[in-house]
């Protein structure tokens, strides 16, 4: 996918660049990007250690499982389709748990994990239940407790205050959340799987 | 307002608090667990590097081209007659699509337009509740074997947008 979008972006900017006379400009900037790049990835080096080992540690104490288990109530609604006591379950609070805690690339693996687990209660079919697809939006649309990169970048961008912005985030993620809900549940009306 | 201030002040060392105590109390050795956590975090920091460099560069030629200030006015005015800022455009014709990209563009547009002003806030709302849907729905799909994903692109798209746009109204409220 980034294969084509990448070839996309350079054939596209430089075809401009000729057009509008601004290739003297491009060059330069490509050789400024290369030291804004290595810039921000050691200014996201220390708080991605930070977050990294604070997180293992909720992992090791049990913070992550009692997530989980707050979270039971709310599957009945958003999961019908689960059998109660099926791995699936389990797997979708860790990785829901994960997104909210912000954990980043440990959410990815979680996450893979627990939709492996909603295919084997679509009996591996190569059409996506209601569960799974649900699981994908609530997945993408997950409220991140502390956004911690936008957090990052804010302070590198000499905010006075960059925590100041969470409550917006909070807000806009939950209007994000209930939307992607409201959309999947009233959409898998319109789109049954077929067979 | 004090609520608010006092919720973003305090989230931060409370979560930390919280996670270090909890997990003193359950005996793990918690300075070792964090250490092993921290090296797997620079590890990550340091994969992103070439993917940033590929991106950012990528970006930056779009940039010094002006085509996104292009593609940018021919939208900016469509979105204007709605009540959405023309800054935030370039932020929400590619944040669904790849998160390095919107990253880059983030960034850049913090330094332009300053953290702390009301453009500020909304970019910074829109990258931190919003996520790159195509990416993760593509990952999450991709390990089952599914080929015909339904309605989870669109509800993604819709969800997404309707938190991006969401911002620029919460901004001016809190």
């Amino acid at each position: 996918m980034l294969n084509i979008i990448w070839v996309i972006m350079i054939f596209a900017g430089v075809i401009t660049g000729i057009l509008t006379g601004r290739m003297s400009e491009i060059s330069d900037a490509v050789l400024e990007s290369c030291i804004n790049s290595v810039n921000l990835v050691i200014t996201m080096l220390g708080s991605m250690c930070l977050w990294s080992g604070l997180m293992k540690a909720a992992q090791k104490a049990g913070l992550v499982n009692s997530l989980a288990k707050l979270l039971k109530g709310i599957f009945r609604f958003l999961f019908p389709g689960i059998p109660k006591d099926h791995p699936a379950n389990g797997a979708i609070a860790m990785s829901i748990s994960a997104d909210l805690l912000g954990l980043g690339n440990a959410a990815t693996p979680l996450g893979i994990m627990a939709m492996k687990e909603l295919s084997k209660v679509n009996n591996d079919s190569t059409v996506a239940s209601n569960a799974m697809v649900m699981f994908g939006v609530v997945n993408a649309a997950c409220i991140q407790l502390i956004p911690s990169t936008v957090l990052i970048i804010r302070q590198q961008a000499g905010s006075s205050n960059p925590s100041s912005v969470i409550p917006c985030i909070w807000v806009a993620s939950f209007i994000s959340l209930v939307s992607g809900i409201t959309a999947a549940k009233f959409l898998e009306k319109f789109n049954l799987p077929k067979g | 307002m004090i609520l608010m201030n006092f919720i973003s002040d305090f989230s931060i060392p409370g979560v930390i608090l919280i996670i270090v105590l909890a997990a003193y109390l359950k005996g793990v050795p918690v300075f070792d667990v964090f250490i092993e956590g921290a090296r797997e975090g620079a590890e990550t920091a340091f994969n992103i590097l070439p993917t940033m460099v590929g991106i950012i560069a990528a970006v930056s030629i779009l940039n010094a081209s002006g085509l996104i200030d292009i593609l940018t006015s021919l939208v900016s005015k469509p979105l204007e007659l709605i009540g959405i800022p023309s800054e935030t455009a370039p932020i929400l014709l590619i944040r669904p699509f790849s998160g390095s990209a919107s990253l880059g563009i983030f960034s850049e547009q913090l330094k332009t337009y300053g953290a702390d002003t009301y453009i500020g806030r909304v970019l910074s709302t829109i990258m931190g509740s919003s996520e790159t849907v195509l990416y993760t729905l593509a990952v999450y799909f991709g390990a089952t074997n599914v080929k015909d994903t339904r309605h989870a692109v669109a509800a993604s798209l819709i969800s997404s947008y309707m938190g991006m746009l969401a911002s620029i109204y919460i901004c001016k409220i809190l």
